[in-house]
């Protein structure tokens, strides 16, 4: 992330970067790669929206979604953007006891999204889902699989960054770090909100 | 003299010994890198310079290859029951081809100059993020060999470049020469994309004070218009070749007609992200005439604006035509109608490059350089195929031209004759600034026509062959199709193949020429402004120093370094030189910035791409060696996050003093 | 490109010069030529293509004439240093405006064009065609005018060829049994695409009796080259006698021909399992059903019955015919072509060589899928047709045998 040529005569350690559009590159980087994430999900989405309805065999989308459990742990990542929020600009206040705090919280949220994830799946699987049943069933697992390891991976960059703050080793900035994690760590859950809305809340 | 505060390994040359280096603190289980020599230093170096060096002799070695490639198959077709290869063989031959060229050769081509000269002519010191840089040259090193090794382990890809659903299916193509296909584009299209990121964030952030985007010259726009189309097309690709990689290794259904799967999702997003593909080949080239047509008419590109603007128009429609490859698939007449207006839509903002260029050379000074002859091809033969576009652009006309031979004759016209002469050009006309010596002109000539007349024998005639009715990817043909008379398609076959030989003779005289160039004695040291350039990268030693310039040039106009040089007279109007290039660079060189930080070297780039292919041959062959792939992605990218992007000061001793002079010796030019 | 006649009214110099150029660099009566429209759909496209192509040549010429004359007038003799101009707004504006008016006039006619093409509500005969890795199945349904115009009473089934009515706008409803292939006679209409899981509306009509050949044009695997197909049109006389005699009942080759009787009882063990002849008995007297779908990957086998009417086999990849009794037959006048292809195959035309080659072994002939060695994603199916290891007195016997299917 804080992988910054550095164009003029600054100190990438103090931040605030001369640069041609006053964005640091790092923070455009981050905008660039999510912009491309949306086309990557975009791609996911649309597979999905096709082959929903096409079940030649096991269960039918509206069979297998458990509707309150899965608006529960929606719920869990959303509220881990709230508290993303928080870490942040505890960050910005150069408060890293707090920024820790509420990154670990993040994480343990994502967390028990995932877990909940990993249940839902086993449960659909057991009612006679698979990856290979159906088209459904292999486009569904493919998207939501894709959105879990997102999570995931924000997962082990926020707990990465939890690590390397309370060691005081992180490379660059630090508040820009915690941001930049923050920003991949917004994406994520607003996919999830498309990814909700379209695959369980709008019936095939 | 400007000061590098942080040591890089000129100064350890200019110390004549290396200079005592303390090993950077438990990063990881390898000491960085920060003052290492000799070929080391292209493991793990992150400078752009010699990255884009790297990108281009990987890039034109696969050139090599796909090259060969092609000459086989038309030694194959110079006469009918070709028995040069077999259909299986045959099959593998043209897929590879277009693989390679398209994502092994003329993509990393452009990304070659790209990285080269982005940089150096928008006034930076470096990319934006220069290890990721590293990395994204190693993931497309190692994703193309990747790729590659399919010849040797039971047959490379046998279903097309554009790998129609359901004929990529393990059912249909039982080897693991498509698994290697899809995972070994992957890779490279980790390459793409951090590449693109990393451009865009470079041209819009790390311009020099007064470099507005609107005086950025033509090469860097058309390159940041090229990596916005990468930044949105490379994801739709990656969706596809999940879909593909996930039915053929875990029996996932998307393509199993039985099922209920449409084949056509497959052609949509192929070619959503094909289409914009088409003009990430064609758009770096365009900026590589826009500069040379300038310099050797003495003239600035005429409506520069627009020619910008243009590009960035052709990379916005590009977007919305990518069904005119499928007009034969079946899509309704709404469609048909829809992707047809479009694809002619886009015909005008390319029609309009082509009528500035020529406006460009009206009334200029014309001066006939290799790299201008080249240039000037370009433009005719990219005429040609961009007409024979129009008349598929109509779309019932395309349903009778549509995968024959008219259409492989089209795309040659437009990325060999367009494309890849411009990448030539490019070539010629860089290689002085890249490497201190100017390629000869003589055998430069020879190239050049030898190349022009192998590119119009070898696909003219196909225009032929393909609307009297042959189709592509056919591993024979039989006379039982050819027609009568002496002109038959027999006739075109045998040209067209002949022209392979003389086109592939072109291209061994580049290569002798650069032998030539680097091996002789005779060949003096170039000037510092051969061309007599315009733009910043000129502006600066050949080669350039590892941080680019000593003073980052202030820019007031477009085409800078001509204003520097050259001064109209108020009232007869008359343009005078007032300063030569070395007497410019004197003058900026008087106050040279201090505090110069350069990234330092990194090891994990080439480490964590390592991974990448290693993860690939995991998922064909073997679980182990995909858990040592995946335990290697982690750890190098755990060490990575770990490390600054320029080494602690007190990683370093510091330098003895009154070495100061080495901090601007010159790199050994390459060869 | 032969049709230079119909060029003659173009009076522009230019445009005579390069049709000229065009016209003395082709091919003379290539098979698959795109500008020689034997249909009026054919007709259609290449009516709205010829001005087209006209169009982009006057646009090429002028620009290749403003290139060459900036090389010529504006080469460095030592002038003095050119005007710096960054360029002229009205020019650019007018050179972007004349572009943007020629495609405007391109486009109008090529929309009438595709809708017109895309017309399917008139048409008067509907024959199902189905690819498959490599050759194409014709199924003419017997239901509607099919039925009640052109007497086809019961279901025929065919390979090879394409057999439609002079003047009679046919519907062909394209699909595919395994990956994407591409229908096209070029002479009669574009290509379409058959693809599996999705039928396609193709129209072909053909104006004058002949043959007129194509090829699969989607790439479909390893014996793409070898999917050929040709479409012969009938006058309605001779479609009338075609269709009487697809449909005559069977019969055993009569007891005389030994040879033939012999091959019957070899093609019932050999071929009868994959390949249906209508009305073929078991030895036990009932009727032989043959079951493609337990051998073949695609589910399918060309149905023989009345083979020898065709006079192509094997995807169209070779014919049937001796090379002088095909010439015949493909080079007849439009009035003598249906009584000399109602022939079909007689004994002295028929093509012995590749036919027997075939039958010793077809995959040494056209690349398949048939090694039984190598079938493992396939559950033991093929892909096409495996080698048979017949004797050569099995294959003459088989070849006599073929001979009565007409």
């Amino acid at each position: 992330m804080a992988d910054t040529a550095i164009a003029h005569d600054h100190d990438s350690d103090h931040g605030a970067h001369v640069t041609s559009t006053g964005l640091s590159n790092t923070k455009l980087g981050m905008w660039m790669f999510l912009g491309s994430e949306c086309l990557l999900f975009g791609g996911l989405i649309s597979t999905y929206m096709l082959y929903k309805g096409r079940v030649n065999s096991g269960p039918q989308p509206d069979q297998i979604f458990d509707i309150p459990f899965t608006s529960v742990s929606s719920f869990v990542l959303l509220m881990s953007s709230l508290t993303m929020v928080l870490a942040v600009s505890a960050a910005q206040r150069k408060d890293d006891r707090n920024t820790n705090l509420w990154l670990t919280i993040t994480a343990l949220l994502g967390a028990t999204f995932v877990g909940g994830q990993v249940y839902e799946f086993t449960a659909f699987y057991r009612e006679g889902l698979g990856f290979t049943t159906s088209l459904f069933g292999s486009s569904f697992y493919t998207l939501t699989g894709f959105h879990g390891v997102h999570v995931s991976v924000g997962i082990i960059m926020l707990m990465a960054l939890v690590g390397m703050i309370s060691r005081n080793r992180v490379p660059g900035n630090k508040a820009e770090s915690v941001e930049m994690v923050g920003l991949y760590w917004h994406f994520v859950d607003i996919v999830w909100i498309v990814i909700f809305t379209l695959v369980y809340l709008i019936p095939s | 003299m400007a000061i590098i505060e942080r040591p890089s390994s000129e100064v350890a040359i200019a110390g004549g010994s290396t200079i005592g280096v303390k090993p950077s603190e438990a990063l990881g289980v390898f000491k960085r890198p920060v003052a290492s020599t000799s070929w080391r230093d292209w493991i793990v170096t992150v400078d752009h310079k010699k990255l884009g060096i790297m990108y281009g002799v990987a890039a034109f070695f696969f050139f090599i290859v796909g090259g060969l490639e092609a000459v086989l198959i038309r030694m194959q077709l110079i006469a009918p029951n070709g028995k040069v290869l077999n259909a299986d063989q045959y099959n593998q031959m043209f897929t590879m081809h277009a693989t390679t060229m398209v994502f092994l050769f003329v993509m990393p081509m452009a990304a070659a100059f790209a990285n080269y000269f982005v940089p150096l002519q928008i006034g930076a010191r470096d990319v934006a993020f220069p290890r990721i840089n590293a990395f994204g040259f190693w993931c497309f090193l190692f994703g193309g060999i990747f790729l590659n090794t399919a010849w040797f382990l039971g047959g490379a890809a046998d279903g097309g470049w554009f790998m129609y659903a359901p004929n990529s299916s393990t059912l249909f193509s039982p080897s693991h020469g498509i698994d290697f296909w899809s995972m070994g584009l992957q890779i490279t299209g980790i390459a793409s994309l951090t590449g693109a990121i990393n451009l865009i964030v470079t041209s819009l952030n790390m311009r020099a004070p007064g470099m507005k985007m609107m005086r950025m010259p033509i090469f860097t726009w058309m390159v940041l218009v090229v990596q916005f189309l990468l930044l949105f097309a490379i994801p739709v690709i990656t969706v596809a070749l999940f879909l593909l990689t996930f039915q053929r290794s875990f029996d996932a259904t998307f393509f199993d007609v039985a099922s209920g799967a449409d084949p056509l999702l497959w052609q949509h997003l192929f070619w959503i992200f094909g289409h914009p593909e088409v003009y990430i080949l064609i758009l770096p080239s365009f900026g590589i005439v826009s500069e040379i047509l300038p310099v050797f008419s003495k003239k600035p590109l005429f409506g520069y604006p627009i020619v910008a603007l243009s590009g960035a128009a052709i990379g916005f429609v590009g977007w919305g035509v990518w069904a005119h490859h499928m007009f034969a698939s079946g899509l309704g007449p709404v469609s048909v109608t829809v992707f047809s207006m479009a694809t002619m839509a886009i015909a005008v903002p390319t029609g309009v490059k082509i009528v500035n260029w020529v406006m460009t050379m009206w009334g200029g000074k014309l001066q006939f350089t290799v790299p201008m002859l080249f240039a000037i091809a370009l433009v005719v033969q990219f005429t040609i195929g961009g007409l024979s576009g129009v008349t598929h652009a109509v779309a019932p006309s395309d349903t009778q031209q549509t995968d024959t031979y008219y259409i492989v004759a089209h795309f040659h016209y437009v990325l060999f004759g367009g494309a890849i002469f411009g990448l030539f050009a490019g070539f010629y006309y860089w290689w002085p600034k890249m490497f201190r010596k100017q390629l000869s002109e003589s055998l430069g000539r020879w190239n050049f026509w030898l190349m022009v007349v192998g590119m119009n024998m070898t696909f003219g005639p196909m225009h032929m062959l393909g609307l009297q009715g042959q189709p592509r990817r056919m591993s024979v043909w039989t006379e039982a199709r050819a027609g009568e008379g002496f002109f038959n398609l027999g006739f075109w076959n045998r040209i067209s193949s002949i022209g392979s030989l003389v086109l592939s003779l072109g291209v061994l005289l580049f290569i002798i020429n650069v032998a030539y160039t680097h091996k002789s004695k005779k060949v003096a040291i170039a000037p510092l402004d051969p061309w007599d350039g315009r733009t910043l990268e000129w502006m600066t030693d050949s080669p350039p120093k590892e941080h680019n310039f000593d003073t980052i040039p202030t820019v007031n106009n477009l085409d800078e370094f001509f204003h520097r040089k050259y001064a109209q007279d108020g009232t007869t109007h008359e343009i005078t030189q007032v300063a030569t290039a070395e007497e410019v660079l004197a003058e900026m060189n008087s106050h040279p910035d201090e505090h110069i930080h350069m990234p330092s070297r990194s090891y994990w780039p080439i480490l964590l791409a390592l991974a990448l292919p290693i993860i690939g041959y995991g998922l064909i062959y073997n679980r182990i060696i995909l858990a040592v792939g995946v335990a290697m992605v982690v750890a190098t990218m755990f060490g990575w996050a770990m490390e600054p992007s320029t080494a602690a000061d007190d990683d370093f001793d510091p330098p003895a003093p009154g070495d100061g002079g080495g901090h601007t010796k010159e790199l050994a030019p390459l060869g | 490109m032969k049709s230079s006649r119909r060029w003659s009214n173009i009076s522009k110099p230019v445009l005579a010069l390069s049709s000229l150029v065009a016209v003395a660099g082709c091919a003379e009566d290539a098979p698959q030529d795109t500008w020689q429209p034997a249909g009026p759909n054919a007709k259609m496209i290449d009516d709205l293509q010829r001005p087209i192509f006209y169009i982009a040549g006057i646009v090429g010429v002028i620009v290749f004439a403003a290139v060459a004359w900036a090389i010529f007038r504006f080469r460095d003799r030592g002038q003095a240093m050119p005007e710096q101009t960054h360029g002229k707004p009205a020019l650019e504006v007018a050179l972007t405006v004349i572009p943007v008016l020629i495609l405007i006039g391109v486009s109008v006619p090529t929309v009438g064009t595709i809708f017109d093409l895309a017309k399917t509500d008139d048409t008067e005969m509907t024959i199902n065609v189905t690819g498959q890795q490599w050759w194409w199945e014709y199924d003419y349904p017997a239901v509607g005018d099919n039925a009640e115009v052109y007497g086809i009473s019961d279901p025929i089934v065919t390979a090879g060829q394409l057999v439609i009515p002079e003047d009679t706008k046919v519907l062909l409803r394209v699909t595919s049994r395994d990956v994407i292939h591409s229908y096209w006679i070029p002479k009669l209409n574009g290509k379409k695409d058959s693809v599996p899981g999705r039928v396609h509306l193709l129209r072909m009509e053909g104006s004058e009796p002949g043959i007129y050949a194509g090829q699969c044009t989607e790439f479909c695997g390893l014996s793409h080259a070898y999917m050929r197909m040709e479409a012969v049109v009938l006058s309605k006389a001779d479609y009338a006698t075609w269709v009487a005699n697809q449909l005559e009942a069977y019969s055993s080759p009569s007891a005389g021909n030994v040879s033939a009787v012999e091959g019957e009882k070899l093609f019932l063990q050999q071929c009868a399992r994959c390949h249906q002849v209508n009305g073929l008995l078991n030895a036990d007297g009932t009727p032989n059903v043959a079951a493609p779908d337990q051998y073949v990957v695609s589910g399918a086998a060309p149905n023989l019955t009345n083979l020898m009417t065709r006079n192509t086999f094997a995807g169209a990849s070779w014919d049937l015919l001796t090379p002088e009794c095909r010439d015949d037959v493909w080079n007849a006048t439009p009035g003598e072509f249906g009584e000399k292809y109602l022939a079909g195959v007689s004994e002295d035309c028929l093509n012995q060589k590749d036919l027997r080659e075939w039958l010793r072994n077809a995959p040494e002939k056209k690349p398949m899928y048939a090694d039984p060695t190598k079938l493992t994603e396939t559950g033991g199916r093929y892909r096409g047709m495996p080698a048979l290891g017949l004797t050569e007195d099995q294959i003459s016997a088989l070849v006599a045998y073929l001979l009565e299917l007409k």
